[in-house]
């Protein structure tokens, strides 16, 4: 036999193989929801991208809600058209909304240590709605705080002129962590993992 | 839309490793260096890198066009100014030689992506990030490449099956929430599944990789990165 074979099998415990498993399915679903909207009446799209990002820390923490959120940027890196329009590549990233893709690694894990106020998550049902209604708006603040710069840097504006810009976006923010309060806050029997 | 489409051009061949080192050299070079007459020359590099792709320039224009659109905005919005003199035109132009920067950094990734299948990149990644976390990446960017079309599907008959209870005639609120509930609650369910299959077939920290090798090109690839992550050096 010319093939050789490891002595053992280095098996993953079952913990890290299940947060493994919660950071796969919330990539996929944000890379999915960041292509999906609703028409508003007079036909203004609501875009669901920033809920994948609000729900990686919520559910996961800040470890594997962070690492979900890598592994969105990388497999669009890699070639997955999962930014905004269906995009992809190292282009996207270093353009110029390229620092709010960055930022939701650090989001997810910013709302993941606020919400859960530990590194080790707690379950969905013994999160207080202060806890994550105080870390979506940390998250948010991340957000905004790394992407507008980052917008304003390669557009080759100033930043009151990007930020200005990006204003509008605010108020739908602000509308979607209202929504995910709501979902999560008290409890949510769909969300409960045994 | 701009994906992996198989071919045999050259860029096809290459290790996905010298690929990935070659997107950020150029990223740093294209960023670092000044506009002219350098911005030139790296748009032509990166022309050179769709045509060894095998991608037309219009095809890349055309996948990121809606990038190029907010691009384009830069130079348009930053000249204006609200108040005399409405228009200034030095804020415009050091807004195009911003916004151009990026023109060339996407070309170069759409050669990647046109030539590069996610599992050579998975391999790239774990082969390159060392440790345990390599290990956790590449098996990760797999398997959510791998459900992204599952998601999708979820998302897909959510929709219909609000549509169907007359769900557009609810509240914003009502509505999306009721959508991201669905879409949470399947996904995580999906996850349960996922980790005791993965259990179940002795899910590993030593696993057998696909093999990576390189050619002699790979190296020059892997030079070429080199020089062009060291160019701002020139500009010193």
């Amino acid at each position: 036999m010319s093939q050789e074979y490891s002595d053992s099998v280095d098996l993953v415990n079952a913990g890290t193989v299940a947060y493994l498993s919660g950071a796969v399915l919330i990539a996929a679903l944000t890379a999915v929801l960041a292509q999906f909207s609703i028409d508003l009446p007079g036909g203004v799209p609501f875009s669901f991208q920033p809920f994948g990002v609000f729900f990686a820390g919520v559910l996961l923490g800040p470890i594997w809600g962070g690492f979900s959120m890598l592994l969105y940027l990388l497999v669009g890196i890699a070639g997955a058209p999962v930014f905004s329009n269906g995009t992809a590549g190292v282009g996207i990233v270093l353009g110029p909304t390229g620092g709010f893709l960055i930022s939701y690694v650090f989001a997810a894990a910013a709302i993941g240590l606020v919400a859960h106020r530990s590194l080790d998550p707690v379950g969905v049902d013994d999160l207080p709605a202060v806890g994550v209604t105080a870390g979506l708006v940390v998250g948010s603040a991340i957000i905004y705080a790394i992407g507008v710069p980052w917008f304003a840097e390669v557009q080759g504006w100033t930043l009151p002129r990007a930020a200005g810009f990006m204003a509008p976006f605010a108020v739908g923010d602000a509308v979607k962590i209202a929504i995910t309060v709501g979902i999560v806050a008290g409890g949510n029997e769909l969300l409960e993992r045994p | 839309m701009l994906t992996y489409t198989p071919g045999e051009t050259l860029a096809h061949r290459l290790d996905p490793r010298g690929k990935l080192a070659v997107q950020f050299g150029f990223a740093i070079a294209v960023f670092a260096g000044p506009a002219v007459p350098w911005l030139p020359a790296m748009l032509a590099l990166a022309v050179g890198c769709l045509l060894l792709a095998g991608l037309s320039v219009w095809r890349a224009l055309r996948a990121y066009w809606v990038v190029l659109v907010v691009l384009s905005l830069g130079p348009v919005l930053g000249a204006v100014t609200i108040g005399p003199p409405w228009i200034q035109p030095e804020r415009g132009l050091d807004s195009l030689r911003s916004v151009a920067r990026v023109v060339p950094v996407l070309f170069v990734s759409a050669a990647f992506v046109h030539s590069t299948p996610v599992r050579e990149t998975r391999a790239a990644i774990q082969r390159t990030v060392p440790g345990r976390f390599g290990q956790l990446l590449g098996v990760g960017v797999a398997l959510t490449f791998r459900f992204i079309p599952v998601v999708r599907e979820d998302l897909r008959r959510i929709r219909e099956a609000v549509l169907a209870r007359g769900g557009e005639r609810r509240p914003l609120r009502d509505r999306a929430g009721r959508i991201t509930t669905l879409a949470l609650a399947r996904s995580m369910a999906r996850a349960d599944r996922l980790s005791v299959a993965l259990q179940a077939r002795c899910f590993a920290w030593n696993p057998t990789l696909p093999r990576l090798s390189f050619a002699p090109v790979d190296y020059a690839v892997l030079a070429l990165a080199a020089g062009l992550a060291l160019s701002p050096l020139l500009w010193l």
